[in-house]
């Protein structure tokens, strides 16, 4: 029991026992500070005294009335006495045993006379009245414990000698009621918890209570509110506070601060000391102070504030053990690498062993060095916190629109121009976008109807001295006024006049080039960079739309216009100084901007509104400003070979395709560095275009697609140019490493094309020959027979003509080199020479190539007879055989016409079938009729080119073999054309089909094909 | 009926407009996942019942709120959340016949144009020639007159007469108005209009066959006179291009009445809507009205793609267009709200290089593209055409369907086909 905790709990037993309660309270645990350590000691003793004078004692009377006790006690007190003296705790730890409410001031002296006091307490309740509140009930003995817990005994607990404490008397409600009633002091009455008994509050009592309800000052005597004494007054007093005189010393100057300024001064004098210098007054007005200096952290408080503790060591593992599981021990190969390796690459740092106990283990002996690195690292390795960057990764994806919102653009194939033999490596839109210019490899330039895709114009340029026939570039001029396209070939640059569009537009630029007259400047010694001829109308070329050439001194890559149409420029990449040369159509004189190269030129552009020019070289773009005849810029590409360059409408943003994948967009506001470069391709990137309309561009590369992209160019300068690749188009073969060379927009669509690397003519020729095959082999099984069938069949139908038409392919084309690719062009040549009856149409024909190559081309179907013919019509032919075999087929006089009608209507398609079919009455049934199998000759041959929707013809092939009569044979084996068949059947490898016979007679090649 | 309890049915009312097939006003209770083969069926056994006399093997087509049912009906009613519990009410109509592949015939070159009359058929070629057929393929004449290659044909008067007069437009930027005797099968240009400055891409007759209407690549709309004679003719000797020339060497040069610019692209198709108001198509992605005796452009309807060819119907007055964004349009010129695109029917691969309404059925056209299939719409199905006719090789450049029972395609494979299109249950 802590006099604390009693201490404590007094104000919930609202014991008004005493005001100097507090004192003896404190005064008690003060001494029960230092109580604890002795109280055990001091008792034992106690007790043992106490029991030996019991034992002494145990003689006497056993009765326990007072007088002993205080004998006792009294004995005890003479007999240690000394001990009192030297420490009364001791003795007060007797008191606080015996009695709780001991306190240490009250003087043992009156111990006797208070005993004896508060026996009779009981029996004389108003001496609580004066008594002092200290020993209001010392005689109970039971504790600090609540009374409630003796509400169902007579007593309240025990007194120090052991009797019962009886509870007071209490009256029942009544009682309660009377007194209420009666007794004045009722209201004031309070039950003592401690004892049971009524006090009687006094009038201090109540005022203090009153005084503590109303947070005022519990003592009713103190005074809260004092006269104030004003001994400073604000008004001026006369005189002093104090009337003293004033002290002497006050009037004698200091000894001291003389001895100071004496000192000071000869500081000042000897230069020690500065003079302080008189703060000016701007000085005092930028007195500034940072505000808020104490929110920055110092930096040691920082440090305390931010510690890093430093990294715990790693816990011990298993191969640590003293006893490690033996898959944790190196075998002697691994312990020799281990040997062998340097300190600082082994994995472990010790070699893990294995002790049988505990006790074997060795003191470890690396533990001070590897304590003394430790702290060297701790020391030596200043810990930081790393500040990990809390981004989501999605949020440093550009936000860009959606393709979908950018439309339109380019997104499917819509027309295929079908007509180059070789690559196509240039193409050019005019201005109008009604038609195409593109330039092949196989030499030729072809003008196409963009809508429709028809070649409507080929112009064959004659092989040149220097035999390239390579065109390497074509550009239609953009005013619309003039209708003329550049075109670079070899060292020449032709302009053409195409003669399509507006008849006037041509008629006016024909005027106007006929009308030059060349002036004196001209005749002048200038030196001549090119070489200016134009064509005479009596030239043969004339027609063909030549108008100029420009013979220059080495190979032209590059020609480009200007946007009025007056100037040209060419390019020359091997022409060193000569390089880059501009030529005035009006005047028809060439310039040479650049005295020194630059470095090898790779293209050229006109800026769209503004004099400048852009040259590209391998590395760099120059932009030159031609009127001022000085370098405006010189933009860094960053890549390794430029190769193609485009500039955008508004003349501000250039894009740059380069060898190596990549396409950059300058802003040349901007800087001389790319805005932004793409990497979108895996090849090389060939061609670059803005679209003159919208916002799109597009990159051509060698790995054959196209990319567009959407590319928007804001008037706000402030505002980047959007750039979001929004398409990818493929569908272009890659052949010879080479994909799509160049691509342009159409002019006022969203439209893109392509010039292909494709050697068409083959891919043509290869798709029909499996085309072919398979509509056979529905009826023959494998496909060497099917074959074969087919070169029967074509070898019949070649018939009599077949030398002839055999060596007109031959001077058709290169040798043909492959089995397949014979047998077609064979076939072809067949229907070629059966219908024109004449064999000096068909080498007319060939002679020319437009001709030729539509032969080629478009051999794909049926179509290409009649192409054949037309073009055979222009070229002097005045049968019309189609006519011919519709009326032949119309009526047949007699079976061997029929024969020549059907011969022939394999070649007229199924129009001529339909009307065979109609006269003979096939549809009856197919082996009803003379003349069958030539008529189901006819089919096969027609087989492949037959539409779907005349299938429901019920005409049905039997075995081929059965086809071939050999009277059909003999009858057309009259012919006696001097030809080499040989070199047209064998120069392929080319195996006579089975059942062929070659006769050889003398120089004279007749054929014949027999079944077996 | 299905005698499955579990399947989900559908209370459906059945009626048509045609009397032959009417049948009993009662609602059945059909499968709800049944389709139109089975309705079919269906139909046909209930026609059975009634009369006898009926053919049980005739095909129906069901419309469903003016839509045909392509897909199983539960899909349908679902797709147009319409809910199964009502009676569904189908009207059922004769399915229509398949075309037939009549006749191809074969060119020089490939077919540009062309359009039918009663009996004959011009097409203009790619060779500079306009040629005429009959109906049944056999070739009447071959016109050559052009010196570059033919966009447009037109009869100006192609019926019965002993002389028939026809227009032609092409690539050489004049048009000339030919006349035609057919006994002695001669041909005779009579005008040549001149005043374009670009190929001429169409040409438009209005109905009372005195004016029409040409547009060009050079952005005009020209008015022309087709009369016999005309104010401002003048003799001139036309150029034989090729020395089969069979016409006679005086020709009367014809200038425009009216010159209309607007478009800022070529203009790819025009047609006459009334008897002043001409509807042009182009490049430019409008369609603009024009009133000819104001010589006003009257509205603009904006398209989003590049017009290749419009058609317009006298039956339901809507124009069809083709587009070079693979979708036809039907479009209506006498609204001038905001939705003027009424529906859009999508199923080519290619550019749709033309397109054609029916004469007679004011529900149905056709549209060739560069695909190489030409296809038969129902304006009531616009997911899906009712037939695709194949048969050309190449891009088919024109369509027609003038004579109502045949349907004429012209492609970049040199042919002209002819299908036989047999209409006669479904005259409006």
């Amino acid at each position: 029991m802590s006099s604390k905790s009693r201490s404590k709990r007094k104000p919930d037993q609202f014991d008004f026992v005493d005001k100097g309660a507090n004192d003896s309270d404190s005064s008690e645990s003060e001494e029960s500070v230092y109580s604890g350590l002795e109280e055990e000691p001091d008792t034992s003793e106690e007790d043992q005294e106490q029991s030996s004078n019991q034992s002494d004692n145990d003689s006497s009377d056993n009765d326990d009335d007072e007088d002993i006790t205080l004998d006792d006690k009294s004995g005890l007190e003479l007999s240690t006495e000394q001990r009192k003296e030297l420490s009364t705790a001791s003795d007060d730890e007797l008191n606080e045993i015996n009695d709780q409410r001991y306190t240490g001031n009250v003087k043992s002296q009156n111990r006797k006379q208070r005993k004896q006091i508060t026996v009779k307490t009981a029996d004389r309740p108003d001496e609580y009245d004066y008594d002092s509140s200290d020993e209001e009930d010392i005689r109970n003995t039971v504790g600090n414990i609540p009374l409630e817990w003796y509400r169902e005994y007579p007593h309240i607990g025990y007194d120090i000698e052991g009797n019962r404490l009886l509870k007071p008397e209490k009256g029942d409600q009544l009682d309660e009621f009377l007194s209420k009633m009666d007794n004045p002091n009722y209201w004031r009455t309070v039950t003592n918890k401690m004892t049971g008994q009524n006090v009687v509050l006094s009038k201090e009592d109540l005022g203090l209570i009153q005084n503590l309800q109303s947070s005022k000052h519990p003592d009713s005597m103190a005074e809260n509110y004092q006269p104030w004494i004003d001994f400073f007054t604000h008004e001026k007093m006369i005189h002093p506070v104090t009337n003293h005189p004033q002290h002497k010393r006050s009037f004698i100057p200091s000894k001291w601060e003389k001895l100071k300024v004496g000192q000071m001064v000869h500081a000042l004098k000897m230069g020690w000391m500065k003079p302080t210098k008189a703060k000016t007054e701007e000085e005092e007005e930028e007195n500034f102070y940072m505000l808020w200096k104490e929110d920055e952290e110092s930096e040691i408080t920082r440090r305390y504030r931010a510690h890093l503790p430093a990294p715990k060591m790693p816990l011990p593992s298993h191969a640590e053990s003293y006893n490690p599981p033996p898959e944790y021990l190196l075998t002697k190969e691994e312990e020799e690498k281990w040997q062998n390796m340097e300190p600082e690459e082994r994995r472990m740092n010790f070699l893990p062993q294995k002790y049988s106990s505990l006790r074997l283990v060795p003191a470890y002996k690396r533990f001070i060095n590897e304590h003394f690195e430790r702290c060297l690292d701790l020391y030596l390795c200043p810990r930081k916190p790393k500040i990990r960057m809390n981004i989501n990764p999605e949020d440093l994806i550009p936000k860009l629109p959606k393709p979908r919102d950018l439309q339109p653009f380019p997104t499917a194939q819509a027309i295929v121009y079908r007509g180059h033999s070789d690559i196509v490596r240039t193409i050019s839109v005019d201005p109008t976008g009604q038609w195409l210019v593109s330039g092949s490899d196989d030499g030729s330039v072809r003008f196409w109807e963009v809508s429709t895709g028809r070649c409507m114009k080929s112009i064959t340029m004659e092989t040149g001295s220097l035999g390239n026939m390579c065109i390497r570039s074509v550009a239609w001029n953009p005013h619309p006024d003039v209708s003329l396209v550049a075109i670079a070939m070899g060292q020449t640059v032709i302009l053409v006049n195409p003669g399509l569009g507006d008849k006037m537009v041509t008629n006016n630029t024909d005027n106007v080039l006929h009308s030059f007259s060349p002036t004196e400047e001209e005749s002048t010694g200038k030196k001549v960079y090119a070489d200016w001829s134009s064509i005479d109308t009596s030239d043969k070329r004339f027609e063909n739309g030549f108008r100029l050439l420009l013979q220059h001194p080495k190979e032209v890559s590059q020609v480009t216009w200007h946007g009025r149409g007056d100037y040209f420029a060419s390019v020359m990449p091997k022409g060193d100084s000569m390089s880059v040369l501009i030529h005035q159509l009006s005047r028809r004189r060439s310039q040479n901007p650049f005295n020194k190269s630059k470095g090898m030129v790779q293209c050229v552009l006109f800026h769209p509104v503004r004099p400048f020019l852009f040259v590209a070289t391998q590395r760099y773009v120059r932009v030159y400003n031609l009127l001022k005849q000085e370098l405006s810029k010189k933009l860094m590409t960053n890549c390794k070979w430029v190769s193609s360059m485009a500039v955008h409408s508004g003349g501000d943003n250039i894009i740059i395709g380069s060898y190596d994948c990549r396409l950059s967009w300058f802003d040349l506001d901007v800087s001389t560095k790319p805005y932004q470069t793409l990497r979108h391709h895996k090849r090389a990137v060939r061609a670059v275009n803005y679209h003159k309309k919208y916002p799109l561009f597009a990159s051509a590369s060698d790995d054959g697609t196209v990319i567009v992209c959407h590319g928007m160019v804001y008037n706000d300068l402030l505002k980047n140019p959007l750039i979001v690749p929004v398409k990818i188009l493929k569908g272009h073969a890659i052949s010879h490493d080479l994909g799509v060379l160049d691509c342009v927009f159409h002019p006022s669509q969203p439209w893109c094309s392509k010039a292909q690397c494709e050697r068409r003519a083959v891919c043509c020729l290869l798709q029909n020959k499996n085309g072919f095959a398979q509509q056979l082999t529905d009826d023959r099984p494998t496909k060497l027979e099917t074959l074969v069938s087919v070169g029967k069949t074509i070898y019949k139908c070649m018939s009599s003509r077949l030398s002839k038409a055999a060596h007109t392919l031959q001077a058709n084309d290169t040798p043909a080199s492959s089995v397949n690719n014979c047998w077609y062009r064979q076939e072809y040549g067949t229907c070629l020479s059966d219908n024109l009856g004449s064999v000096s149409h068909v080498t007319a024909v060939n002679n020319d190539v437009y001709p030729k190559n539509c032969l080629i081309q478009q051999a794909t179907s049926t179509k290409c007879i009649s192409d054949a013919l037309s073009e055979v019509d222009k070229y002097g032919c005045e049968a019309k055989v189609v006519d011919a075999m519709k009326k032949l087929g119309d009526s047949p006089s007699s079976a061997d016409d029929l024969k020549e009608a059907y011969c022939r209507a394999s070649v007229t398609a199924y129009e001529c079938v339909l009307s065979v079919v109609k006269y003979c009455g096939v549809t009856e049934g197919p082996r009803t009729i003379e003349g069958l199998t030539q008529f189901s000759v006819v089919r096969t041959a027609c087989g492949a080119f037959l539409p779907v929707t005349t299938t429901a013809s019920p005409v049905n092939i039997g075995p081929i073999g059965d086809l071939f009569p050999k009277s059909f044979f003999s009858s057309s084996t009259n012919n006696s054309q001097v030809t080499n068949v040989n070199a047209a059947l064998n120069s392929g490898s080319c195996q006579p089909p089975r059942g062929a016979v070659v006769c050889v007679a003398g120089s004279v090649v007749l054929l014949c094909v027999l079944l077996l | 009926m299905m005698a499955d309890e579990n399947t989900p049915h559908v209370q459906a009312k059945f009626f048509t407009k045609q009397s032959q097939y009417s049948i009993p006003d009662t609602p059945y209770s059909v499968p709800a996942a049944v389709g139109t083969s089975e309705l079919s069926s269906l139909i046909n056994q209930i026609l059975k019942g009634s009369d006898d006399s009926v053919d049980a093997g005739i095909e129906f087509d069901f419309l469903l709120d003016g839509e045909f049912l392509r897909v199983p009906l539960d899909k349908h009613l679902e797709n147009r959340g319409v809910s199964s519990e009502d009676i569904v009410e189908i009207e059922f109509v004769e399915r229509q016949p398949a075309p037939k592949p009549e006749d191809s015939l074969l060119h020089d070159d490939w077919v540009s144009c062309l359009q039918g009359c009663k009996e004959c058929i011009l097409s203009g070629s790619y060779d500079n020639t306009v040629r005429i057929w009959t109906t049944t393929g056999a070739p009447l004449l071959t016109i050559p007159g052009h010196s570059a290659p033919v966009k447009c044909v037109k009869w100006l008067s192609g019926d019965g007469g002993p002389t028939c007069r026809f227009i032609s437009g092409s690539h050489d930027q004049t048009i000339l108005i030919w006349e035609w005797h057919r006994e002695e099968n001669s041909v005779e240009c009579v005008h040549a209009c001149r005043g374009h400055a670009g190929s001429v891409d169409c040409i438009a007759i209005n109905e009372e066959r005195d004016k029409f209407v040409s547009g060009s690549w050079d952005k005009m709309l020209k008015l022309w006179s087709a009369a016999a004679v005309a104010e401002g003719d003048q003799e001139e000797q036309l150029e034989a291009p090729t020395k089969k020339q069979k016409i006679s060497k005086k020709v009367q040069t014809r200038v425009p009445v009216l010159t209309l610019s607007g478009h800022t692209e070529g203009i790819s198709a025009a047609e006459w809507l009334s008897r002043s108001e001409v509807c042009t198509a182009s490049w430019d992605h409008t369609l603009r009205l024009w009133d000819m005796e104001k010589a006003t452009q009257t509205s603009q309807m904006q398209g989003t793609k590049v017009f290749l060819d419009m058609s317009y119907s006298l039956l339901n007055r809507q124009i069809v267009t083709a587009s070079a964004d693979r979708h036809l349009r039907l479009w209506d010129p006498r609204t001038t709200d905001g939705a003027i695109v009424k529906c859009t029917y999508t199923s080519h691969n290619g550019w749709v290089s033309s397109v054609s309404w029916s004469p007679v059925n004011q529900y149905l056209f056709i549209s060739g593209s560069y695909d190489t299939v030409m296809k038969l719409w129902d304006t009531r199905s616009p997911k899906a055409p009712l037939y695709n006719m194949s048969g050309h090789e190449e891009k088919i450049l024109a369509v027609d369907w003038s004579i109502p029972s045949l349907l004429l395609s012209g492609a970049a494979d040199n042919h002209l086909k002819v299908f036989q299109y047999n209409d006669e249950k479904h005259g409006t």
